[in-house]
């Protein structure tokens, strides 16, 4: 299958770190992505196989699946500021971490044990959004206080790369198995068990809770007050701003595969393809794009990552489009991804000081899912109300102009002096 | 990293690599599925009006979606079975089957005929959900259910795509998706168009009616298979299925917002619509029996219910989905 890319893409950390000329990536930082590999292969490989299982083993209509999986997306963006401020609270970032993933292990325990009713598997989809809810901030906060501020982006991008691995690794585990035992369900939800407790086992036993950036015990808990001034905070509220702006302007990957379905007149089978492809681009691309802000700068790299969505806005406002095209667009856009998720968590990390890096990762992640949920309903009014050729343009001029308005923001941000 | 936390690594990763490894081999090992003899004759089963339905055994899952004809709705008088279909249509000798492949991991179609033996095939993109074939056997349509990635952290909403077959070749002639759609004479178009549920015209299988899903609401589309366009009819219609003398539709009617549904008959000339006597929310494209009955499934036995409104749902086939009715089918 195309996947079997993904286990080659994995040896490129490996490979790259042999490389004397760039900072080494800290072990700690290795350590956090396989520990998200080997969770996003449990996780995967039960979201590949819950809508056959639901639908064909207890009979579901796949408008309950869609329904399970729609509830828990707002909770999810609330839970991880929470776990974000009570990291840095407690001055736990390894702990918080950990009772996340925990969760999720949870969750795939239960599915093991019980099973068989939709309610009962709605639950378990619960604990696994909640648990990556409550992980996200704190784990972020681990890699950033990992890692010198030199190679911040370098490490965020190992991590990304590892993380995608595991989700493109996780179907095709999910599909030997099923190849191996045809319709045996449980054991996909027993291996899944497995990975999700290799993970939490290579945190617990593994990763190290204190690393060197980490806040001195003297400097006190920081108080919500001071998570909360977070958002005033000259720089961070920049960042926070540049980063809400260039999101709202971002159509959500989701309706660019449909609209590049309407535009590129291709085989009902390729559909899926469109997100394997972004996802390797993503792999492949996300670590270079690290380095690369890492040595020029974080800003430049980030504005022309939203350049590459710009191109694919421009194919999008195209007549008919044909394969080479798709593909071009398909790389941009995983090379948007990869020039832009982990170097805006890295710039953050740069500019908060050690005690709130948590709280500040997880204010910065609700602000950029809250702005991608508005343009996606912006984008699909405008769809709707004048098609997709005005909409596309539209969000082009929107994302042009918030390109403008970020690169004072972000270059202000980075200007002022950095906490210490 | 002390030495004690390496080792205690190592014996989790050994006991769960060991485990896993065993339980694998184990459900790979296990009881293979038996398999039932004997392929009906379908002309045949035409002049004692029966039913073909797909098997759901609560107690075997493995044989579930065996595909039987049954005989005066008794389910132990069957034959067939070769064939397993998560979804199943028939008509004039040209039957369609959306099954899991043989991979075990993918979908596809499988053509096959008045024998139940398969003519040819393609792969499906998504969960099957619906089938039909025009009366004169000459196209087929297919409704999947397509996931959305979680890859990057898209959306998994889910969408469905309608796909229309020349059943004669095999031949697919393209999605609904790309079929032009108007609404009262102006051009129609939104990111969020869903389509399922077709049924073709008994007298002209060209024309054909569908669901249209978009902003809340689900519209009723009667569309042209050589124009490539639909034209919306009225809110508020899914899965239709039109009778055999094509003066009416059966279908499902949304109760509020909710994943709940009444089957409804609506005439096309009065476009006056009344309630069936089954009280139960229905998932189904519902199938006409003759110009008097319709029979659908709940998803686990099939029944039958007069298309008037009147009288009482009855069971007809117990642990069965999918009916087609082969009386009609032939004729």
């Amino acid at each position: 299958m195309y996947q079997v890319e993904a286990s080659k893409a994995l040896l490129k950390p490996r490979l790259w770190m042999r490389n004397p000329a760039l900072p080494r990536v800290p072990r700690n930082v290795v350590l956090l992505g396989l520990v998200s590999m080997l969770t996003d292969v449990s996780s995967e490989m039960v979201a590949t196989v819950l809508p056959m299982y639901l639908v064909f083993t207890l009979g579901a209509s796949p408008l309950a699946l869609g329904a399970i999986d729609g509830t828990y997306r707002g909770a999810a963006a609330l839970v991880q500021v929470a776990s974000g401020f009570a990291a840095d609270r407690w001055r736990k970032p390894k702990e918080v971490a950990a009772s996340g993933y925990g969760l999720s292990a949870l969750g795939k325990v239960a599915l093991v044990a019980a099973g068989g009713t939709i309610g009962g598997i709605g639950a378990i989809v619960a604990f696994d959004r909640v648990g990556k809810g409550i992980r996200t901030a704190p784990r972020d906060a681990l890699i950033s206080l990992s890692s010198s501020k030199a190679g911040l982006a370098t490490a965020f991008g190992v991590h990304r790369a590892m993380d995608s691995a595991g989700a493109m690794l996780g179907p095709l585990v999910a599909f030997a198995i099923l190849l191996a035992a045809p319709a045996r369900f449980d054991a996909v939800f027993v291996v899944s068990t497995l990975f999700a407790i290799l993970g939490l086992a290579v945190l617990v036993l593994t990763v190290q809770g204190r690393p060197r950036r980490a806040p001195r015990r003297a400097d006190g808990a920081p108080s919500l007050r001071a998570a909360a001034g977070l958002l005033r905070d000259p720089r961070f509220g920049l960042l926070l701003l540049a980063a809400g702006i260039l999101s709202i302007a971002s159509v959500s990957d989701a309706l660019i595969y449909v609209g590049l379905q309407r535009k590129v007149d291709f085989e009902p089978a390729v559909f899926p393809l469109l997100y394997v492809f972004t996802a390797v681009a993503f792999m492949v691309l996300a670590i270079p794009f690290g380095q690369l802000a890492d040595r020029i700068g974080k800003v430049p790299v980030l504005l022309a990552g939203h350049g590459l969505l710009l191109v694919v806005y421009a194919a999008l406002a195209m007549g008919s489009l044909g394969y080479g095209v798709l593909v071009l667009c398909l790389v941009c856009l995983g090379g948007y991804f990869a020039a832009t998720e982990g170097v805006m968590t890295a710039f953050a990390g740069a500019l908060l000081p050690a005690s709130l890096q948590a709280s500040g990762i997880g204010i910065l992640i609700t602000v950029v899912s809250v702005g991608r949920l508005l343009s996606s309903l912006a984008f699909g009014a405008l769809w709707f109300g004048l098609g997709l050729q005005h909409a596309v343009l539209g969000f082009g001029a929107a994302l042009v102009l918030a390109i403008l308005a970020a690169i004072p923001l972000l270059l202000r941000a980075r200007r002022y002096p950095a906490h210490g | 990293m002390g030495s004690r936390r390496g080792w205690a690594l190592v014996a989790i990763v050994a006991v769960c690599a060991i485990g896993g490894a065993a339980y694998v081999a184990v459900a790979a090992l296990g009881p293979s599925q038996t398999t039932t003899p004997a392929s009906p004759d379908l002309e045949a089963a035409r002049f004692r009006g029966e039913l073909m339905v797909r098997a759901v055994d609560p107690a075997e899952p493995r044989l579930n979606g065996h595909v039987y004809v049954v005989a005066g709705g008794d389910v132990r008088r069957r034959s067939g079975g070769d064939l397993t279909c998560e979804r199943v249509y028939f008509a004039a000798g040209h039957g369609i089957c959306m099954r899991v492949a043989d991979s075990g991991v993918d979908y596809d179609a499988t053509i096959f005929d008045s024998r139940l033996r398969p003519t040819g095939g393609f792969p499906l993109t998504g969960l099957p959900s619906r089938a039909r074939v025009s009366a004169d056997g000459r196209y087929g349509a297919m409704t999947v259910f397509v996931a959305g990635d979680a890859y990057l952290g898209s959306s998994a909403a889910f969408s469905t795509r309608t796909t229309i077959v020349e059943m004669s070749s095999g031949r697919q002639l393209g999605q609904l998706e790309q079929f032009a759609v108007s609404r009262d004479g102006a051009p129609f178009d939104a990111v969020d168009f869903n389509f399922w549920g077709m049924t073709f015209a008994p007298g002209d299988s060209n024309r054909f009616y569908a669901t249209l899903a978009t902003g809340g609401h689900h519209y009723l589309v009667e569309g042209d298979v050589r124009a490539r366009t639909m034209r919306v009819l009225r809110d508020g219609v899914e899965c239709p299925s039109l009778s055999p003398d094509g003066t009416r539709i059966a279908y499902k009617s949304r109760i509020g917002d909710s994943n709940r549904w009444r089957l409804r008959v609506l005439d096309l000339d009065t476009l006056a619509s009344h309630p069936l006597a089954e009280r139960r929310s229905i998932d189904d494209q519902a199938e006409w029996l003759d110009e008097r009955t319709l029979v659908y499934s709940d998803g686990v036995d099939v029944f039958a219910v007069p298309a008037d409104g009147g009288g009482r749902p009855r069971l007809l086939v117990r642990d069965a989905t999918s009916p087609v009715s082969l009386h009609r089918a032939l004729d």
